[in-house]
């Protein structure tokens, strides 16, 4: 199985930012932003009473396949269709990849310290 | 009389495994085609482009691109300015050019980049897939 898959989302042009920021917190570490223009139907854009802007940032995320959904559901949330960045996100199979910096590891947690009371008990 | 008889059963023999080894290669599948896609810092992508070239690869479009690295982490501009590199390339290809590629983004400067590919899933037209696969 894959190990990477790479995320595709089209939004509305200066949303890119937001799209990487949705992505980030999925746990994505970077992106490669592509500039683009839709090329919408102007007879359902009429129909639907829909106004859409043509100019459009593509965003290009390669991502574990781990967090794949997450990502997705993210971007769905944050920058998608109803949103204002007016989005659509898609992944397509990847099959090998180089040159991918790992994601730096988290800080492990401290220990906590004892609570007030086990320590007056051990006194 | 027996010897000679031999002789031509034998050869018979060869001939016909040899007819069945070339229909099989004609029923072999063609080779595979995918997309690689190279995200690289713009003023080495020319660079790219001409190595990728070596590896029969006859179709390349390049997209003008930016990395998505925070502003405030203190970067140049033009360190985010990447140029986007869509090249069509035969799947039997594809670990000589992967392996060249991750060894230049290591040993060059200003060089470091990202690549992986995405396999093709259809193709029509004989003549398209012979001139992006490079094999007539």
């Amino acid at each position: 199985m894959n190990k990477h898959e790479v995320v595709f989302c089209i939004v509305n042009s200066g949303y890119a930012e937001a799209v990487m920021d949705s992505a980030r917190e999925a746990g994505a570490t970077g992106g490669t932003v592509l500039h683009a223009s839709g090329t919408a139907n102007p007879q359902a854009e009429r129909f639907f009473g829909l106004s859409i802007e043509p100019s459009k940032d593509m965003v290009m995320i390669l991502v574990d396949t781990t967090i794949k959904e997450k990502v997705l559901h993210n971007l769905y949330n944050d920058v998608g269709l109803q949103t204002a960045g007016q989005g659509i996100a898609f992944t397509l199979p990847v099959n090998d990849v180089v040159g991918l910096t790992p994601a730096p590891a988290k800080p492990k947690e401290e220990p906590k310290e004892k609570p007030a009371e086990e320590s007056k008990q051990d006194e | 009389m027996a010897t000679e008889k031999n002789k031509t059963k034998s050869n018979t023999k060869t001939s016909t495994t040899k007819s069945k080894v070339a229909k099989k290669a004609q029923n072999v599948a063609p080779h595979k085609l995918v997309m690689l896609v190279t995200v690289v810092p713009r003023s080495k992508a020319e660079f790219y482009l001409d190595l990728l070239q070596s590896y029969e690869v006859n179709l390349q479009m390049e997209v003008s691109a930016f990395g998505t690295a925070r502003k405030s982490f203190g970067y140049l501009e033009s360190a985010l300015e990447k140029q986007a590199l869509f090249s069509i390339i035969r799947e039997d290809n594809v670990p000589k050019a992967l392996a060249t590629l991750e060894e230049k983004f290591e040993s060059i400067r200003g060089g470091k980049g990202v690549a992986f590919t995405v396999p093709f899933t259809s193709i029509v037209g004989v003549a398209t897939y012979q001139f992006l696969s490079n094999k007539v």
